[in-house]
C-alpha cells in the first residue's frame, strides 16, 4: 500500500515553495556600525552627529534586543533612521550611554557641559520587504 | 561659712574633673565613609538613625531614581517644532546627567588664587562620567521654551556583579 507521504516529490515541491517564501522575506542582512553622540552646552544642544558605516570586517556576537521600523522598500539605512529618528533613540538609550560633564564656576559664572555619547557599536539589519530589524551585537 | 564654701567650690572643681576623666569616647565608622565621634553609649543610636535614613540597595528591595532635567530652545529655530525638539534633547541630556550624579557621585576641584591677602580669582569644577542604561522617560513638558524631563532608573542589586 502506498503511503500518502509516498509522493516525494509533490512534497518537496510544497515545501520548497513554503521555504523560499519565507526566506524571500528577509531579502538581505548587513552588519552596520553605528555611533551617536550630541553635546549640551549650558542647557542648549549644541552639536549631535549620527554615524552610520558599514563594518568592514565581520562583528561578532549575537543579535540580541531587536527593533523594528515600517518601511516603504527604502533600502538605505540612513534615510530609514531619519524617519524614525525618535524611537531610534529611545532605543539606543536602552542599550546604554556614555554620560560626561563637565562645569565651571569661576567668579560666579557658570559654564556646563555635557556630553552623551553612544560608543561605536556592531548592529546587524535585516532589510525586508515592509520593514527593517535591527539588533545590536553582544 | 567660708570653709564651707571653700569646700563646696573644691568637691565641685572635683565633680567636673571626674566627669572629664570618665567620658571615655568611640569612633565608629557610618555606613557613607563618614567618621562619628561621640561619648560612650551614644553612638549606637545615632548610627542606627543613619542605617535607617539611607537608601541602601539590598537583594530585596529595588531603588528608584527619579529626575526632572531641563533644557532651553536656541533662539534661533526655524520652528516651534524644532525649538521642542532641539530642548528635549537638552532636558534629556541633563536628566542623564542628574542621575549619573545621584548614582556616581560628582568629582569635585576647587581653587582660590589669593594675592595681598585678596582672593582674586574662586573656580569650582565639578564633573560627572558614567554609563547610564535602561533609563525612562516618564514625562516631558515644554513651556516658554523651557522643556523638562522627568526621567526615572530603577537600580536593582542584580545588575551590579558582586
Amino acid at each position: 500500500m502506498r503511503s500518502r507521504d509516498g509522493n516525494h516529490s509533490f512534497t518537496l515541491s510544497i515545501s520548497t515553495i513554503i521555504f523560499s517564501l519565507l526566506y524571500a522575506s528577509a531579502l538581505f542582512a548587513d552588519e552596520y556600525i553605528i555611533s551617536y553622540r550630541y553635546t549640551v552646552k549650558d542647557a542648549i544642544l549644541y552639536n549631535e552627529t549620527l554615524d552610520i558605516s558599514k563594518a568592514m570586517q565581520k562583528c561578532s556576537g549575537k543579535p540580541y534586543n531587536s527593533i523594528i521600523f515600517n518601511t516603504t522598500k527604502s533600502q538605505n539605512l540612513k534615510d530609514i533612521l531619519r524617519a524614525n529618528e525618535e524611537k531610534f533613540l529611545n532605543f539606543l538609550s536602552k542599550l546604554g550611554l556614555d554620560i560626561r560633564y563637565y562645569d565651571t564656576t569661576s567668579d560666579s559664572i557658570n559654564r556646563s557641559t555635557t556630553v552623551v555619547i553612544l560608543p561605536s557599536k556592531c548592529f546587524k539589519v535585516d532589510f525586508n520587504e515592509n520593514f527593517v530589524k535591527i539588533a545590536p551585537l553582544k | 561659712m567660708k570653709y564651707s564654701l571653700v569646700l563646696a567650690a573644691l568637691l565641685s572643681v572635683a565633680s567636673f574633673a571626674a566627669n572629664g576623666n570618665g567620658e571615655k569616647r568611640e569612633v565608629v565608622s557610618a555606613p557613607s565613609n563618614i567618621t562619628i565621634v561621640c561619648p560612650a553609649g551614644e553612638c549606637k543610636k545615632s548610627s542606627n538613625a543613619l542605617k535607617t535614613e539611607q537608601n541602601v540597595l539590598t537583594a530585596q528591595k529595588d531603588i528608584l531614581i527619579s529626575v526632572v532635567g531641563q533644557g532651553v530652545a536656541p533662539v534661533n529655530t526655524s520652528s516651534p517644532a524644532q525649538a521642542y525638539a532641539l530642548a528635549k534633547r537638552a532636558a534629556i541630556a541633563d536628566a542623564y546627567r542628574l542621575i549619573a550624579e545621584k548614582v556616581k557621585g560628582v568629582r569635585i576641584d576647587g581653587q582660590d588664587l589669593v594675592k595681598d591677602m585678596m582672593v582674586k580669582r574662586s573656580t569650582v569644577r565639578t564633573s560627572v562620567a558614567a554609563m547610564v542604561r535602561n533609563a525612562n522617560i516618564v514625562e516631558t513638558t515644554f513651556k516658554e521654551g523651557l522643556c523638562e524631563v522627568e526621567m526615572e532608573i530603577t537600580l536593582s542589586r542584580s545588575q551590579f556583579p558582586q
